[in-house]
């Protein structure tokens, strides 16, 4: 199996994993409230055993900042990719199945939330609802769904009219008891390959309302530790580098990771 | 008069700052050196564009800072004489406080080209600074009527004794004129002349290309014959501050106020050959950074629980950590720079987290088991970083003395409804800004029976009737001294009372290139007109 996994799904999946153990360990490696002022502002890094990746302005530890913003957007990201692939199959699956007015309905609501940017709907979304975790997650789920539900659709469509299809039905098995038990299971396959790029889009749009201040500001995040840093740029450009650098990390890892199994789904289904 | 002694003392306070005082005084030798210079155009950083540019209607600093080169007041601050004329050339209260005698400036003319009258100055006050202005609504409150016994003299009638020193220190800000000839008969909050500002200032507006810039044209018939000096100012917008500091650096820009460029950035400004860091100028605008406090809430009405608070937070962590050092700690709710009223014989707290911890407990909230006492919302105004930051700093503290607190952040709209409207907080952390008079802005923060939904305003749920007693005869008494002593007996009663808690205050910063001459010289200068600002070779 490993043989189809790409050098760089390889990486992709090392780096995903430090970034889940540095997540769930936060706690141990930053302890305390990682927003708390603890020493001297503007602290370059490597300077102070105590703050590895030096202070903000305020006297930050960066470290801390950027372990438990790990955390927020690993959770962010996997919480509302998994809303959103999780609402996509439904509705994909629904549509798709049922077919007639049902899936006319279902796909014309796919394509009205397909014509507004996602960045654009979360944005409104999160103004209107209130900047907390959930409502992230939320605007997020909302925003990012149509992708895996027509996926799904096309899968089951083509899927649907196959003999073991029939076969259920004559056993008397109900319409939405095939779609589910029969049918899905062998659509889901090609969504997996959608898993990284759904979860990639969440971690980038959760710190970029983070940086616009859509956020929960009781909680740190890389986003708005880059927002933070933009005003000294200047002075203390390790304040947008370091947490700039741990989005395109995470974003790159989590897509890499993605791509690998995209490919050999690929290679599964050509056998 | 009210602020004679300011410039000095803003220089004592920040001699810290040992390099922005060295520039500005560098600078002041090379201006006495040369005569002024006509032409040439001056370029500032602007960072916001308001939708109504009227300073007649929105007395603030965002619309002064361009339309005050457009449109004059009946006066502006300065630093020897306190009052420096601009339309009006002399002025005079009555004894009664009844009424308030106005000689205008002779000869002075629209930018239409039509003449400036009494009329103007009556229109102003009776249709716009009383019904519609933020601030005039408070202090024009009382007024009847505005006589025109002719073209050059307005009179003031007031149905209620008005202090002449009020009406005096509303002159900079409150009394804006607007052409009648141009709102006579309109909608004048809907008037398009609120974005094509016409008045009788230094400068002549220009155009306006939303996102990009404002362009306002010298006015060759100026009443002061021989200003302007420049020949135009454009405001350029930019809403990224840290662009602001490289167009400074490249000369692209000569001129940022209010503290555009960050103050982390202003030591690494300072030393760049060409640029100067201004401290001065903002004496009239002085701010403050507040803790403000919803009473509704039970432990909060305790004041044993305000005071607690209060001794939880130390200010002097905000002045060097948040303001880096550009800032003081502040006593009470009139500022140090506001000389004529401004008392230190007031209740003064020491920072001291046990005494706070002893007045938590025998108000009868003790730590619980999760080692919290209560927890609240707080609300940090969004409009600067100094804001959002203290409310950082707020919540880290209060935990220190057991009290949770959640952070709510929204943007400004939905700050100002939250708190001034909804009254959907516990604390917030507040920015109000001190104009030159106790009754102007600082009085409503404290006055009870206010209508939820005024902003800016005492929406704490305060009502204490003795504060609410000397504020109302404050407002009525004519005699300065005895004036000036109800404002001291208010900033004690506010310092013992603490219905909100004044942390800090402060004043802005310009950076501007060395070639812009004359910055600075007076105590508004950032939204005052500059028409004896000029550029040097």
């Amino acid at each position: 199996m490993m043989r189809h996994w790409s050098i760089g799904g390889v990486i992709g999946a090392a780096v995903l994993a430090v970034l889940v153990l540095v997540a769930i360990a936060a706690p141990w490696l930053a302890p305390g409230d990682p927003l708390d002022i603890v020493g001297r502002p503007l602290l370059p890094p490597f300077t102070d055993p105590r703050f590895p990746l030096g202070t903000d302005q305020l006297g930050r530890n960066v470290f801390a900042g950027l372990v438990h913003g790990t955390r927020v957007s690993l959770l962010v990201g996997l919480a509302a990719a998994a809303a959103a692939i999780g609402v996509g199959i439904l509705v994909g699956t629904v549509a798709g199945f049922l077919g007639g007015w049902t899936d006319e309905g279902l796909m014309r609501v796919t394509e009205a939330f397909q014509t507004i940017p996602t960045f654009l709907l979360a944005l409104a979304m999160v103004s209107a609802l209130g900047a907390s975790t959930v409502n992230v997650v939320l605007a997020i789920a909302i925003s990012s769904w149509p992708a895996t539900a027509r996926l799904v659709r096309a899968e089951i469509l083509s899927l649907k009219s196959r003999d073991y299809v029939d076969a259920a039905r004559l056993a008397g098995m109900s319409r939405l008891g095939i779609a589910f038990r029969e049918v899905l299971p062998g659509a889901v396959q090609p969504v997996l390959a959608l898993i990284g790029i759904t979860v990639g889009v969440a971690i980038l749009v959760e710190s970029s309302l983070a940086f616009l201040g859509l956020s929960d500001p009781n909680q740190v995040s890389w986003g708005g530790m880059v927002a933070n840093g933009r005003a000294v740029l200047r002075t203390a450009p390790y304040l947008v580098a370091i947490p700039g650098a741990a989005v395109a990390v995470a974003v790159l890892s989590v897509s890499l990771v993605g791509d690998a199994m995209g490919r050999r789904l690929l290679v599964s289904r050509e056998r | 008069m009210a602020t004679e002694f300011s410039l000095s003392r803003r220089h004592l306070l920040l001699s810290g700052t040992a390099i922005t005082a060295a520039t500005l005084l560098g600078r002041q030798r090379l201006a006495g050196a040369q005569p002024a210079r006509d032409g040439g155009t001056l370029i500032a950083a602007a960072d916001t564009e308001p939708r109504n540019l009227n300073p007649a209607i929105v007395a603030s600093n965002g619309v002064f800072y361009v339309a005050s080169k457009v449109i004059e007041p009946l006066a502006e601050m300065d630093y020897e004489t306190g009052l420096r004329p601009l339309l009006a050339i002399d002025w005079q209260g009555s004894d009664d406080g009844l009424t308030f005698t106005v000689q205008l400036r002779p000869n002075v003319t629209w930018h239409d080209g039509t003449p400036f009258t009494s009329a103007d100055v009556a229109f102003s006050a009776m249709e716009v600074w009383k019904p519609l202005q933020n601030l005039g609504r408070v202090v024009f409150r009382n007024l009847e009527s505005v006589d025109t016994p002719d073209d050059g003299t307005a009179v003031f009638n007031f149905s209620e004794p008005t202090p002449p020193q009020l009406i005096e220190n509303a002159m900079p800000a409150l009394t804006s004129v607007i052409p009648k000839h141009l709102y006579e008969g309109t909608d004048i909050a809907e008037n398009p002349h609120n974005q094509d500002l016409v008045g009788t200032g230094p400068f002549r507006f220009g155009e306006h290309r939303p996102g990009e810039f404002y362009r306002l044209h010298r006015n060759e018939d100026y009443w002061a014959e021989t200003l302007p000096y420049l020949d135009e100012i454009v405001f350029r917008v930019f809403p990224d501050r840290g662009a602001i500091a490289a167009g400074l650096e490249t000369g692209d820009i000569q001129v940022s106020a209010f503290s555009a460029v960050p103050l982390v950035e202003l030591e690494r400004m300072a030393a760049i050959d060409g640029v100067s860091v201004i401290p001065g100028g903002y004496e009239g605008i002085t701010y403050q950074i507040t803790l403000e406090i919803n009473h509704r809430r039970p432990e909060l009405a305790d004041p044993r629980v305000r005071q607690a608070i209060r001794q939880a937070l130390d200010p002097s962590f905000i002045v060097d950590t948040v303001f880096l050092g550009y800032a003081t700690a502040a006593t009470g709710p009139v500022p140090q720079t506001a000389t004529d009223f401004y008392t230190d014989d007031v209740q003064m707290y020491e920072t001291d987290t046990d005494a706070a911890e002893a007045l938590l407990d025998e108000a009868g909230y003790p730590r619980g088991d999760d080692g919290n006492r209560f927890s609240l919302r707080l609300r940090p105004a969004p409009w600067f970083a100094q804001t959002r930051a203290t409310g950082d700093y707020v919540r880290q503290a209060l935990r220190g003395i057991g009290i949770d607190v959640e952070i709510v952040s929204a943007d400004p709209a939905g700050h100002i409804n939250a708190v001034y409207t909804e009254h959907d907080f516990d604390l917030a952390v507040g920015s109000p800004v001190y104009r030159n008079d106790p009754a102007i802005s600082t009085t409503i923060l404290f006055q009870g029976g206010l209508p939820a939904g005024v902003p800016f305003a005492n929406q704490y749920g305060y009502d204490n009737p003795q504060m609410n007693e000397i504020i109302s005869s404050a407002s009525e008494t004519i005699d300065t001294a005895e004036r000036v002593g109800l404002y001291n007996d208010f900033q004690r009663l506010a310092s013992e009372d603490l219905p909100i808690i004044n942390l800090v205050e402060f004043t802005f910063i310009t950076v501007a290139r060395d070639d812009v001459q004359n910055i600075a010289n007076n105590p508004r200068w950032a939204t005052s007109s500059w028409a004896d600002t000029w550029i040097s070779d």
